[in-house]
């Protein structure tokens, strides 16, 4: 169970990509996702499927993870498939049962949806996957620190996502500690009709939470001790360079963005 | 009036958490540079707090703290809590970073140390804790053992004076508890740090220069190591118990066979021969 749930978990293989600076691979993330739900035709998501493949082989990592990240959202891609699938009625008739009708243009646009959704999830692994946490998180407060304009400190901001995201994977093995010694007093989860199911989840939260927030009390005591101060100003560990490559980065997806919004006035 | 030499001199410091919770009253210490102090007592007996309250976590309600010539007060912890560090119970609470690098790091970044200077120490101290194998890892590949060490190097890497460890070794097996204590030998030995451990754990306690006794939010006793084991009174009422070789000793005492009261394996073995080779 830790193991697979540990997030932000870089995979190291040397390639340029993992090289690429943070706040740009952020920058193409989110023209990715902009390339993404532009997306409406075949050709624009052959082209968006190729260039996905391009980056995911660069990063030398094999495919089988990007599949892996994606996997957890199977059924999401389904629900997706099947919305379009009900809503959309253009083109020809496929299966009819009843009143409700398959039509063509449903199927297409259906697994055009779940690709992109499939795409997306696989390929935004990239960034977890070549960058480490430290870096992510620099990278995220480079791209947010025009917030500080309105008084947010984007520094602040990305400790504490990166704390939580820390202690997710801590807070996932007490639940499961706490589950363990409830089935060793005869409560156990499994073998419950759903309705109790229910109950217990809730009874559960009262453990779960009061342990997080004891967690966090220690942890703001080890912080304070190792000099914490909030809005005391800190230097960087990770120092980053903006270079070429990284404009270069940024540009392959201002041109994927480019070809995929050209197929829709094709 | 301050005295040159200490590390920590208390002066009558009092603490309660409210009117109804007094913890500590009037507790009166001198730490001087370099010592190694076990501070001992039963639980809830204010250990952690006095921890605490050394490490400017937490402000005194009546006396002073006094840390290395300078007044503990809130106008000063920021400039004294560099000199001390705080290694805590549960290794997993006090692991900040989402890698050992990183966390190691974390308390470097808040003394805006250059790069260079960070990436030197980060790699020193992994070195000398023997977890540069781990730099890259994640807190939730680690053992109970590897995350303490990986807390000891965060701590010993802001290079402070002083070092506290709140129960530190609790925790762990008894493999990292070994562990862990070598390390604190290795540092005792260094004769760069001032250490106070608070701690249950009997080979530890043995190993330190000196043990305070608290109870009932007071000093019962300040004594050696040695003469804590010898006084079954004070161990009982502190809930410890003896390290396996002095009452070994005890128990040869018993039988005729007289033991220095600092003794180690090998006096214990040759003892275990006499009184073979008697019998």
């Amino acid at each position: 169970m830790r193991n697979k749930l540990l997030f932000g978990r870089s995979i190291d293989t040397g390639s340029w990509v993992h090289g690429v600076d943070p706040r740009a691979k952020l920058t193409g993330m989110v023209l990715y996702l902009v390339a993404i739900v532009i997306v409406g035709s075949w050709p624009a998501l052959g082209i968006a499927a190729a260039f996905s493949l391009a980056y995911m082989t660069a990063t030398r990592i094999p495919l089988k993870y990007f599949a892996k990240a994606a996997k957890p959202l199977w059924v999401l891609m389904v629900f997706i498939f099947a919305v379009q699938c009900i809503t959309v009625k253009q083109g020809e008739e496929l299966w009819r049962l009843g009143s409700w009708a398959l039509y063509t243009g449903g199927l297409s646009s259906g697994l055009i949806a779940a690709s992109r959704m499939a795409l997306l999830v696989s390929f935004t692994a990239i960034l977890t996957f070549t960058t480490t946490p430290g870096l992510l998180n620099q990278g995220l407060a480079g791209v947010l620190a025009p917030l500080r304009r309105i008084g947010i400190s984007a520094q602040r901001l990305t400790l504490m996502m990166s704390i939580a995201l820390r202690f997710i994977p801590t807070i996932l093995d007490e639940t499961h500690k706490i589950l363990k010694a409830q089935a060793a007093r005869g409560a156990d989860l499994k073998e419950m009709p759903w309705k109790e199911k229910g109950k217990m989840l809730v009874s559960l939260l009262v453990p779960v939470t009061v342990s997080a927030f004891r967690r966090a009390e220690e942890l703001v005591l080890s912080m304070e001790s190792r000099g914490y101060v909030i809005g005391a100003p800190r230097s960087e560990y990770h120092l980053l360079s903006w270079r070429l490559r990284d404009t270069c980065f940024v540009l392959s997806y201002v041109v994927l963005v480019a070809v995929v919004l050209s197929f829709r006035w094709i | 009036m301050t005295e040159t030499g200490l590390a920590f001199e208390l002066q009558q410091v009092s603490f309660a958490y409210g009117p109804e919770q007094p913890v500590l009253s009037d507790v009166t210490l001198r730490i001087p540079h370099g010592s190694w102090m076990s501070l001992v007592g039963p639980n809830g007996c204010g250990k952690s707090t006095l921890a605490k309250l050394l490490g400017g976590l937490l402000a005194v309600n009546g006396g002073a703290i006094i840390v290395e010539g300078t007044p503990l007060l809130k106008e000063t912890v920021q400039q004294i809590r560099p000199r001390i560090g705080m290694v805590f119970q549960n290794p997993d609470n006090q692991f900040i970073g989402a890698t050992v690098e990183e966390d190691i790091a974390f308390g470097l970044e808040g003394r805006c140390l250059p790069r260079e200077e960070m990436a030197e120490r980060v790699k020193r101290y992994a070195e000398k804790l023997e977890i540069s194998h781990l730099l890259s890892k994640h807190p939730a590949e680690l053992s109970g053992g590897q995350k303490q060490r990986v807390a000891v190097a965060a701590i010993l890497a802001m290079e402070p004076g002083i070092v506290i460890f709140d129960e530190s070794s609790s925790m762990l097996d008894e493999k990292a508890r070994g562990e862990l204590l070598n390390i604190l030998r290795d540092m005792k030995q260094s004769g760069h740090y001032t250490m106070i451990s608070i701690t249950h754990d009997a080979e530890e306690i043995m190993a330190s220069d000196r043990a305070v006794v608290l109870r009932d939010g007071g000093i019962a006793a300040d004594l050696k190591p040695s003469d804590l084991f010898g006084d079954a009174e004070l161990l009982d009422s502190c809930r410890l118990i003896a390290p396996y070789g002095i009452r070994l000793a005890r128990e040869l005492e018993k039988q005729g066979v007289h033991l220095p009261a600092e003794c180690g394996g090998e006096e214990v073995a040759d003892a275990l021969w006499q009184l073979y080779s008697r019998k």
